[in-house]
């Protein structure tokens, strides 16, 4: 059995995921992952990979490196 | 004009101020303080100290546009650097590059991008030659299975499983695992992944073909995964059935 509509969604699921492809193209991916288990499920573990590099990113700046740089633009302009 | 030329020539000397005056009614008639083009917004505030007031208005501006960035940049530089002091240098160097260039940013383009390539060109051209691991720059032309990320040959219901467990690894792990591979991959999957930056933007970010930026990408996501789900079998945090054959 062969699903073409397996092939194109593997091959762009990445584009897909990343908002890349055109309307059409991400309509058809759409609809072959709301109707096939193993594509839908693939796109599952890549959104939650995703969301796991957002959670790990996740930094709030030291405070002093905040009032350094608010210092350091005020000295560059009096300097001018 | 015509009135002035249907006027007789007077030889007296009172003909030299009669056009004059119905020339100066003419042109004086719409009687326009100052005309279009002048922006009064620009022109009223600064009436006291011109220079002072439009200098205190750009450190205002970028103040106010800029610095809310910093968080992120921060986030970036960790990934970039992997360590809190350096990443503070760079993004207060980046700060101060971008303020210095400010004038030549145009309003209304994309801000968050723009201080994203200060950064990214500072972080190449100093603090990577300054670290100890050799940049890998011909990590674009190995193959595939030279990175390990052949394709999965994992099955549908351990693929669930696969997901449940990336979903519940803690945040260290993913972080460890993002600093192991590739520089060129980690930023890639950084701009993309928490920036939201679309490939161009990558691209012009990291100052690449579209192309390379999708290879990164997909490559650095692909070890990425196979890193974490490593992990979390080794952990036994979900089993993972990972028929995968690995170099």
């Amino acid at each position: 059995m062969t699903d073409c509509g397996c092939e194109k969604a593997k091959a762009e699921l990445e584009e897909y995921l990343h908002n890349e492809l055109g309307k059409e193209d991400a309509a058809d991916i759409s609809q072959h992952i709301a109707g096939c288990d193993d594509c839908s499920n693939e796109a599952h573990v890549g959104e939650v990979l995703t969301h796991a590099v957002q959670r790990a990113c996740k930094e709030t700046a030291p405070e002093d490196l905040r009032s350094q740089v608010l210092l350091k633009i005020r000295q560059i302009q009096a300097s001018h | 004009m015509t009135i002035v030329l249907e006027r007789p020539v007077r030889p007296s000397s009172g003909w030299l101020t009669q056009p004059e005056v119905s020339l100066a009614s003419m042109t004086t008639t719409p009687q326009d303080p100052m005309p279009e083009g002048v922006q009064p917004d620009e022109a009223q505030p600064d009436a006291g100290q011109p220079q002072a007031d439009r200098v205190e208005d750009v450190r205002g501006l970028f103040e106010e546009q800029a610095l809310p960035f910093m968080d992120q940049l921060y986030a970036a530089a960790m990934r970039m650097t992997r360590n809190p002091a350096d990443a503070s240098d760079l993004v207060q160097e980046t700060f101060v590059k971008a303020f210095a260039a400010f004038g030549s940013f145009q309003q209304g383009t994309n801000l968050k991008a723009w201080l994203y390539r200060i950064q990214t060109n500072t972080f190449i051209n100093t603090y990577r030659k300054k670290q100890r691991d050799p940049y890998q720059g011909t990590i674009d032309e190995l193959e595939d299975w030279q990175l390990g990320g052949a394709e999965s040959a994992t099955s549908t219901s351990s693929r669930s499983a696969e997901a449940e467990a990336i979903d519940h690894l803690p945040d260290s792990a993913v972080k460890d695992a993002l600093q192991s591979i590739p520089e060129d991959f980690r930023l890639a999957v950084y701009f993309a992944d928490v920036e939201g930056f679309s490939y161009q933007e990558i691209a012009d970010i990291m100052k690449t073909p579209v192309g390379t930026v999708m290879s990164r990408l997909h490559r650095g996501r692909r070890l990425l995964r196979d890193l974490l789900t490593d992990y979390a079998r080794d952990r036994g945090v979900v089993s993972v059935q990972n028929s995968r054959s690995k170099k």
